[in-house]
């Protein structure tokens, strides 16, 4: 139990910095910034940094409910697609001429249900949530396609723009990520997460609800992907049946890159915040290096590789 | 082992007689399936995907996982294609292009292995590294301007069957073997079905992994060339969808992602079926992506019924006894 205690709440109480779980995170955020203000004039500006912000809001989001997947042990490859399938579907309403006040509930009913699916499954039949999940994300994009025809549906009315315009989709993700930090660090249900991650047969004994559980997180990463998608709507002004296409594995990333281990039972919502930050970063630096954008995968895929060797020396430690 | 034998048998005929299924409703009410051109022309698209499912299934089997393959794919028609614009032979071309599938393997191999990461992010990561290398390689686009004897090897057919088809024949059988009639492969199920024994019992489970990440990688650089000579061409996205296309088919083949268990038949079948429902709903004029919903739902019906029979079960009873023993012991403290 003191061992559970240290890894969660490592940061809160301040222990040793080597068992801080952002620690390496941090120092990745920190040593971007520093490069690139000092190779790039311009970047360590107001104006670059709203850019960013502007960015990552989607995959921000997506990637806040990911950690809360994660945590519990299991995983949601299903994220992009149910992105997709909320506002591909829900944006049959704008077809048909349905008032804004409709449409938006209807998109985040569509990413409630797609996630009590996945949850349902996932408890239920028992089977690892990967495959549940890669199983109905084959069900969700296959569903869209054949409604939608492949068809692109715009123009969207203006009024769909101000969900993704100026500040508006930072500050939903602000207020769901600060949520988030408080659910996860100082509420019971918060605790339980980490408790059903480090161990599922061990909290049930210990009267955690654990299926119940598992089926809120996966709700919850539902209703994020419909909401990170009608952001993306209002910032794009089009939907597209493609749209969210890696938003599954770019979150994975961001959760991982944040020091969220992927067995589940550590991490932090804090961490999968950076995490997002970082890639955003890189981007806009390699874009204004005038560096091809293609090398980002590169960095990306070397960071995660550092941060799970980090999180992997840490358990050899233990 | 027995038991577990019979119930992958077992599985390998429902989906064998789903294959003919799907074959002879489609001949009933298409009349251009069961056309030599159609049915060669499934052949030949479904060859690199199929090839992709072999080196998924050693991988599985092994109790890892790859998500690389597409990536590899691509990496492969593009080292070649690059290497053949500098004007160095095509042998060599090809050559390179093969071990450039070898050094993803290898690097896999390394990060699982000897820094004993979990494979499922460290293919991630490297999937997204080679696709990047890709990228950058071909500049995002499409490299065309082989020659014309290497590319028209698409359009080579043996007893009417097309070369590409028979290659991946060729790689199955060879794979088949491997994992059922040597030593090597039998290795490869105990390492997946138990790595701790499979260690005690004397396997060097490090070389194990290796060879079977290696082997994937080799494979899928294989498929890459066949991708290549198929289009004629090499693009950047080539096989930017098979991870997940491929592991969904792998596992409808009674592959478990835990490892240990698996066959290239299951898979080729699971490959096979998804092909031809891809064929069928577009020669009957339905949306083709019916085929996708299909396959999900397929995929978490074979592993989920599988895993009820087996694990569900099982857990529910033992829940039951232990719930049972605890409020026992709550009695007998009163």
């Amino acid at each position: 139990m003191k061992n559970v205690k240290q890894n969660n709440y490592a940061s809160r109480f301040g222990r040793s910095l080597w068992e801080v779980k952002e620690l390496p995170i941090i120092l990745y955020v920190a040593v971007m910034i520093i490069v690139f203000s000092f190779v790039i004039p311009g970047f360590f500006s107001i104006k670059n940094f709203e850019n960013i912000s502007r960015q990552i809001t989607t995959i921000g989001i997506v990637s806040l409910g990911m950690t809360l997947v994660i945590l519990t042990g299991g995983i949601d490859l299903s994220v992009g697609a149910i992105l997709s399938f909320a506002i591909n579907i829900g944006g049959q309403g704008i077809i048909l001429g349905w008032p804004m006040w409709i449409v938006y509930p209807f998109m985040l009913m569509l990413g409630f249900i797609l996630g009590w699916i996945n949850g349902f499954l996932t408890t239920r039949i028992a089977v690892p949530a990967l495959i549940i999940t890669l199983g109905t994300m084959n069900i969700y994009r296959g569903t869209i396609m054949v409604i939608t025809k492949g068809k692109y549906i715009t123009p969207i009315p203006t009024a769909y723009d101000f969900i993704g315009g100026g500040y508006i989709p930072f500050i939903i993700f602000a207020i769901v990520l600060v949520l988030f930090i408080f659910i996860t660090l100082r509420t019971k249900f918060g605790r339980n997460l980490y408790a059903i991650g480090g161990g599922e047969v061990s909290s049930l004994y210990s009267g955690v609800p654990v299926r119940k559980y598992k089926m809120v997180v996966y709700i919850v990463s539902g209703i994020l992907s419909a909401l990170a998608g009608m952001i993306l709507v209002g910032k794009s002004g089009f939907i597209q049946p493609q749209a969210g296409l890696n938003y599954d594995l770019n979150a994975i990333a961001a959760v991982v890159i944040g020091g969220t281990s992927i067995f589940g039972g550590s991490g932090s919502i804090l961490g999968t915040f950076l995490g997002a930050i970082l890639m955003g970063l890189i981007l806009a630096g390699l874009t204004m290096l005038a560096i091809n954008p293609y090398w980002q995968g590169l960095i990306t895929g070397f960071l995660i590789i550092f941060a799970i060797s980090i999180d992997s020396i840490r358990q050899m430690r233990r | 082992m027995r038991t577990q034998l019979n119930s992958h048998v077992k599985l390998l005929i429902v989906l064998a007689a789903v294959n003919i299924v799907i074959i002879s409703i489609l001949t009933i009410l298409s009349p251009t399936f069961m056309t030599y051109g159609n049915l060669s022309s499934v052949m030949q698209r479904m060859s690199e995907l199929a090839m992709l499912a072999i080196a998924e299934t050693i991988v599985l089997i092994s109790g890892g996982i790859d998500l690389s393959i597409g990536a590899t794919m691509a990496l492969a028609g593009a080292v070649s294609g690059i290497l053949y614009k500098l004007g160095i032979p095509l042998e060599y071309c090809i050559i390179a292009a093969l071990l450039s599938g070898v050094g993803v393997g290898l690097l896999n191999g390394f990060l699982v292995v000897e820094m004993k990461l979990q494979p499922f992010i460290v293919t991630i990561a490297t999937m997204t590294i080679i696709r990047s290398i890709v990228y950058a390689l071909l500049q995002g686009n499409v490299l065309t301007g082989f020659p014309a004897k290497y590319v028209d090897l698409g359009y080579v057919y043996i007893f009417k069957i097309p070369l590409l088809f028979i290659i991946m024949i060729f790689f199955a059988v060879l794979a088949i073997l491997l994992l059922k009639k040597t030593s090597l492969g039998r290795r490869i199920f105990s390492v997946g079905a138990n790595e701790n024994t499979a260690y005690i019992s004397g396997i060097y489970v490090k070389r194990i992994k290796y060879f079977a990440y290696i082997a994937s990688g080799f494979i899928c650089a294989a498929a890459g060339l066949l991708f290549c000579i198929r289009i004629r061409a090499s693009i950047p996205d080539a096989g930017i969808n098979a991870p997940l296309e491929v592991i969904s088919a792998v596992l409808i083949g009674g592959t478990a992602i835990t490892g240990g268990k698996g066959s290239v038949v299951g898979s080729l079948l699971g490959i096979l079926a998804m092909y031809l429902l891809l064929n069928g709903f577009s020669l009957l004029g339905l949306n083709p992506f019916w085929e996708v919903i299909i396959l999900g739902i397929i995929l978490i019906y074979v592993v989920g019924q599988e895993n009820i029979s087996k694990n569900i079960k099982g857990l529910i009873v033992n829940i039951i006894k232990s719930r049972k023993s605890a409020a026992k012991a709550s009695l007998s403290e009163r």
